[in-house]
């Protein structure tokens, strides 16, 4: 009894030695890909770290008001980007040491991955791009509307702001190929409510601010009324 | 050879036919058939009156006005039926009526006339409003005399206008090119100027067409470089200006944003000159001060403060970027002052707009939006001169005018010391 239990774990044993030999260069392999990855991700954060600072990416952050979207917490912007692809640069690693376990499911895997992986630096450089337009202008209509001595600048800019992110989320979704139609019909949705609520409301709430807007278009009644002086 | 604006194939003609005159004055205009004619008839008398010998002509410089401005220009003449001439001019008046190239503005329209004045080899030049209501036969003498009889180079005007009137120029340009440069030149924005044709190639030289010189800048720019280039510059008095109506489509960010930005640009330009000048001196003056009767002006401080406090409001993380800590909070305690007691500190304001001019060479943000948000701040310090000067007479406000440029040439040290 003890002789036939011996001989199956020994053949088990012998099984998993055998496996584990064909395995294990993969393994390290696996590892090798891993270790390189953290080192190469290390030095990507430092070179980055590096350029952005001698291009005077914090400045420049600054100038186009989007150090408020690419800040966390008290870190500079330069550290926050910095960070961002030194993760990019692991990540491709990691998935690079998952293929080289060479099994069917990871190959699958990381060839999908990779596949998909421009449809993902496209959308982001989308938002990239949307955050940086959307914060420009948001300050520049928060200085017109305060300049134009409209009450309700901040809102005002607000607005444009969140109206913009919405487009360039609702576009990179689009381009990631999540429920296209489903946004699509959502954002159609929800900018002719905007727009309705916003027609109803100048229509019907600012009854008064209407007229008085559109005695002024009409008829050429400044907002500055009773200033006469010249200013050069 | 430096660039130079192309010409109409007719104005070439016309250049041609001409060949050479004494004396040139350009008159910048767009849409302005209303007023153009008055000045025209006012120039030319200038010219039989005052110089019945010289070859002169009249350039008229158009941005492509749609009210047949230059149809006026042309038909207007000051020999009308009934006038008596008493001297008559030995050669006629030549008329030049031309579209201008490039970006639309004055400073275009300007470049178009230095080009012809240098072809025509003009010895004396000057350039004068189309709006204006005010001119006379006397300001074509007054403009043109000292550069043709006495040597200068450069002749600024000096007005009489109302208290309220010319606020960027008292609030800003005036204080910002005495105390930088050193010269006290009371009008560096006036808009009418009389310069040599030796000054007017020289402008052109100059690589700024497209830049806010183009538009707006151009009046600070043209002062700025003949001082800081060390040409012979004086000061002519003009009596009043009144311009015909206001125009209601000038917006005042627009014109703000320009005439700074020249103002910040020419800092960066000439700074090893400014960085040396310790003192101001007087210029010369050419004619002779009188009093006139100005026409009343209204002012809404109210709309200014509202703006102003929105301003503050709203602004704060903006101006973050330009004002330095200590003034940012002088600027919000100076918000929650109401009524008569509303004041904008001298000292203040000549850190405000040093502090912009360091944020603007350092391109601290978007320089459209940094001087744009000036405009709240620049609204609050005119509401403060009104209501400061709301019972003063012409003297008295012409004390607290140069009482604010003597504190910009104090803050220099402050300025000095953030820039560098």
């Amino acid at each position: 009894m003890w002789d036939i239990v011996s001989e199956l774990l020994g053949k088990m044993l012998s099984g998993f030695g055998e496996k584990l030999a064909a395995f294990g260069p993969n393994l390290l392999a696996m590892l090798l890909i891993l270790t390189a990855g953290i080192i190469v991700a290390g030095a990507a954060h430092l070179l980055a770290r590096f350029v952005l600072a001698r291009l005077g990416f914090d400045r420049l952050a600054r100038q186009w008001g989007v150090n408020s979207v690419l800040q966390f917490g008290r870190r500079e912007p330069s550290r926050v980007v910095a960070a961002v692809i030194a993760w990019l640069v692991l990540g491709v690693f990691l998935l690079l040491a998952v293929s080289a376990l060479d099994l069917a499911v990871a190959v699958e895997l990381v060839s999908k991955a990779f596949a998909y992986l421009p449809n993902v630096l496209v959308a982001v450089l989308i938002l990239v791009i949307g955050s940086l337009v959307s914060a420009f202008l948001r300050r520049s209509v928060l200085i017109a509307a305060v300049n134009a001595g409209l009450p309700s600048a901040r809102s005002l800019a607000a607005a444009v702001h969140v109206a913009l992110m919405v487009v360039f989320v609702a576009m990179a979704l689009e381009h990631l190929g999540v429920g296209r139609q489903v946004i699509l019909i959502s954002f159609a949705i929800l900018f002719g409510g905007l727009v309705l609520a916003l027609a109803l409301a100048f229509g019907l709430a600012g009854r008064d601010l209407a007229r008085d807007y559109l005695e002024r278009v009409v008829r050429g009644r400044k907002e500055g009324a009773g200033d006469e002086h010249r200013h050069l | 050879m430096t660039d130079r604006v192309p010409l109409e194939s007719e104005v070439e003609a016309k250049l041609a036919e001409i060949g050479e005159v004494d004396l040139l004055v350009g008159i910048p205009s767009f849409n302005n058939a209303r007023s153009i004619g008055h000045v025209v008839r006012a120039v030319s008398a200038g010219f039989v009156k005052y110089f019945p010998e010289a070859r002169a002509v009249i350039v008229n410089s158009d941005g492509g006005s749609k009210d047949s401005t230059p149809d006026v220009v042309a038909a207007a003449s000051f020999e009308q039926p009934g006038t008596i001439l008493v001297r008559h001019p030995l050669t006629p008046v030549h008329k030049i009526v031309t579209p201008y190239h490039g970006i639309p503005g004055k400073g275009s329209a300007f470049r178009t006339i230095f080009t012809i004045a240098e072809r025509l080899r003009a010895k004396a030049c000057a350039v004068v409003d189309s709006d204006l209501r005010s001119i006379t036969p006397e300001w074509i003498e007054l403009l043109l005399g000292p550069v043709l009889h006495e040597g200068f180079d450069y002749v600024a005007p000096l007005y009489l206008r109302h208290k309220y009137d010319g606020t960027i120029t008292n609030s800003i340009v005036y204080p910002v090119t005495r105390a930088l440069y050193g010269k006290e030149v009371r009008q560096p924005i006036g808009g009418d100027f009389g310069f040599s044709g030796r000054l007017a190639s020289f402008y052109l030289t100059r690589q700024v067409w497209d830049t806010n010189v183009a538009r707006f800048g151009i009046d600070i720019w043209m002062t700025t470089t003949a001082v800081a280039e060390g040409f012979k510059v004086c000061q002519s008095f003009l009596g009043a200006k009144i311009h015909d109506a206001k125009d209601p489509g000038a917006d005042l960010t627009a014109m703000m944003v320009q005439v700074v930005s020249s103002v910040f640009d020419l800092m960066i330009t000439y700074e090893s000159r400014w960085k040396e000048v310790r003192e101001s001196d007087a210029v010369p003056l050419y004619g002779f001060p009188h009093g006139v009767g100005l026409e009343p002006v209204s002012v809404n401080t109210e709309r200014m403060l509202r703006i102003f406090r929105v301003g503050v409001q709203e602004l704060g993380d903006i101006w973050a970027q330009a004002l330095a800590p200590e003034d940012k909070g002088q600027i919000e305690t100076i918000a929650l002052l109401e009524g008569e007691r509303f004041r904008f500190p001298d000292d203040v304001w000549a850190r405000v707009i040093y502090d912009f001019a360091v944020a603007y060479r350092r391109r601290a943000l978007p320089v459209e939006q940094l001087l744009s948000s000036l405009v709240p701040l620049y609204l609050g310090r005119t509401a403060s001169f009104v209501l400061r000067t709301a019972e003063s007479d012409a003297e008295e406000v012409e004390s607290i005018v140069t009482e604010l440029a003597d504190e910009f040439v104090k803050q220099k040290d402050y300025l000095l010391q953030r820039w560098s």
